[in-house]
């Protein structure tokens, strides 16, 4: 479609075909969503219309017939509508129903196993940077560990070698903390339901990890965490963000050092996440791709470019937002949004 | 830390030399003053470039160090700008390179700086030992 001009769009139905529907075409600029109808006004599509502004309403005539729609997408599974439509659509509007829509249903299921497939890859891409900071945290201990147990091959004096022993025990126990992080970290996501996860818990998590995309040394550390701040999600996915950009706000300071500062409130129902560096910031005419795939400012080979896409991808799954502010050599500050999974703003321990 | 007295005599018993370590893993420092004390040497600790610095030029020590051991993954200096600053400014001090990650271009540029020994972890406490006292035997060799 090579016009300019916006395709008016009406869906019908609000189930899970429709709300796939709202979640794909939202952010198509040439398409505009007129509005989404179902008979059940508490349809979860319907709750995710409301989110992203669009109109709702139970009374299908009207939105076909009264806002220049140019495609209905059926998506209510009902046999009668099909009938109905064909019988009642305006002449200019074409319809997409029965098996064409159960086509454009198998597509995006398609679409979103694809992109669970690219989440995938990308954080084990990633993981593979990590290989320096892992060695260096495994080796140390086993150092140790080495050292301790060649002088107890020849240590006579039991209490000693008891307390060789017991150090032993510990280094073990922290090496494999270690490795507990990181496996479950490069685990697939978990295609649970989501669920009630505490920020400040994932950001102290993604912490841990991140410290071995790069090293944290000459990192000032500034964390101001609001308790209670809790969304509605995917823990795993949570966790890649919150990793993605604190990797990429240290990477930032590579060269010079800086301050990491993390921040998380809760206000007016909304919890906010924000990150930022003192880092070489973003050049202006960049800040709007940066979270097209593929977009990467790394050597090649350093980088996939598809951190801030799937991040991206994520933050709109869980209903947030996510903004980005930026000065070249002052630094760059990303802010999540996200609505507050406490409504009622008590804390909730982690 | 050992108050260090007179010459090569710590307490009595005749040492072998005087090791430094740096390293900003505790642990590490540990096991390797225990590793070389076994075998009579004196050792002394840093925590990063920057702390190894102020522990050569502190008194005597200059003098007397024989090996530096130092990691290259440290906060303050970074570990390979350790290797060249010590290169440049302590030539005589034989410089082993103790890492927890091996990466054989680094190596083969800081054996080309003059490094005399690129050791990985976890090192066996023999290894360490003999690489310790090689570098010394080699250093007394250059100076005949």
């Amino acid at each position: 479609m090579e016009s300019s001009e916006h395709t008016k769009v009406a869906i019908l139905g609000a189930g899970r075909g429709g709300h796939a529907l709202l979640d794909l075409l939202h952010h198509i600029p040439s398409i505009e969503i007129v509005g989404i109808a179902d008979r059940d006004l508490a349809a979860p599509g319907l709750q995710r219309a409301r989110e992203l502004q669009i109109p709702v309403t139970n009374n299908v005539p009207d939105l076909i017939g009264n806002h220049g729609v140019s495609l209905i997408l059926d998506v209510t599974g009902d046999p009668e509508m099909e009938t109905y439509l064909h019988a009642h659509k305006p002449p200019a509007a074409d319809i997409l129903s029965g098996s064409a829509s159960r086509l454009l249903w198998k597509l995006i299921q398609h679409e979103s196993k694809l992109e669970a497939e690219l989440l995938q890859s990308e954080k084990l891409a990633g993981i593979g940077s990590f290989a320096a900071g892992i060695a260096h945290d495994i080796n140390n201990p086993l150092q140790l560990i080495l050292g301790l147990a060649e002088n107890l091959a020849e240590e006579r004096d039991l209490t000693a070698a008891h307390e060789q022993a017991r150090d032993i025990i510990e280094a073990v126990k922290r090496t494999s903390a270690i490795c507990r992080d990181l496996t479950r970290y490069s685990r697939r996501a978990s295609p649970h339901e989501d669920v009630q996860v505490s920020v400040n818990g994932k950001l102290d998590e993604a912490l841990k990890i991140a410290r071995y995309a790069s090293s944290f040394h000459d990192i000032e550390m500034i964390k101001q965490y609001q308790p209670g701040a809790a969304v509605k999600g995917n823990p795993d996915e949570l966790l890649h963000v919150l990793v993605n950009l604190i990797t990429n706000a240290v990477h930032a300071m590579e060269r010079s050092g800086g301050i990491l500062t993390i921040e998380t409130t809760v206000h007016d129902g909304q919890v906010d996440i924000r990150i930022s560096d003192t880092g070489s910031g973003i050049a202006p005419d960049k800040i709007h791709e940066i979270f097209e795939p593929f977009f990467t400012t790394k050597a090649p080979g350093k980088g996939t470019g598809l951190g801030l896409y799937n991040v991206k991808t994520i933050v709109n799954k869980m209903h947030g937002t996510i903004a980005v502010d930026s000065r070249i050599d002052k630094g760059t500050t990303f802010t999540l949004t996200f609505p507050n999974a406490e409504p009622t703003g008590q804390g909730h321990p982690s | 830390m050992d108050e260090f007295k007179s010459g090569f005599f710590v307490g009595g018993e005749a040492c072998e030399g005087r090791v430094l370590v740096v390293d900003d893993e505790p642990d590490i420092r540990k096991v390797v003053k225990m590793t070389l004390q076994k075998a009579g040497y004196e050792v002394l600790e840093a925590e990063n470039g920057e702390k190894a610095i102020e522990v050569i030029n502190s008194g005597e020590n200059r003098l007397l160090l024989d090996v530096v051991i130092c990691d290259i993954r440290m906060p303050k200096i970074n570990g390979a700008e350790a290797v060249a600053y010590f290169r440049s400014h302590y030539p005589r001090v034989p410089l082993i390179v103790l890492t927890g990650f091996p990466d054989t271009d680094m190596a083969t540029s800081f054996l080309r700086q003059g490094v005399v020994d690129y050791l990985v972890k976890p090192v066996e406490g023999e290894k360490l030992r003999s690489a310790v006292a090689r570098a010394i035997e080699q250093r007394e060799l250059a100076r005949l």
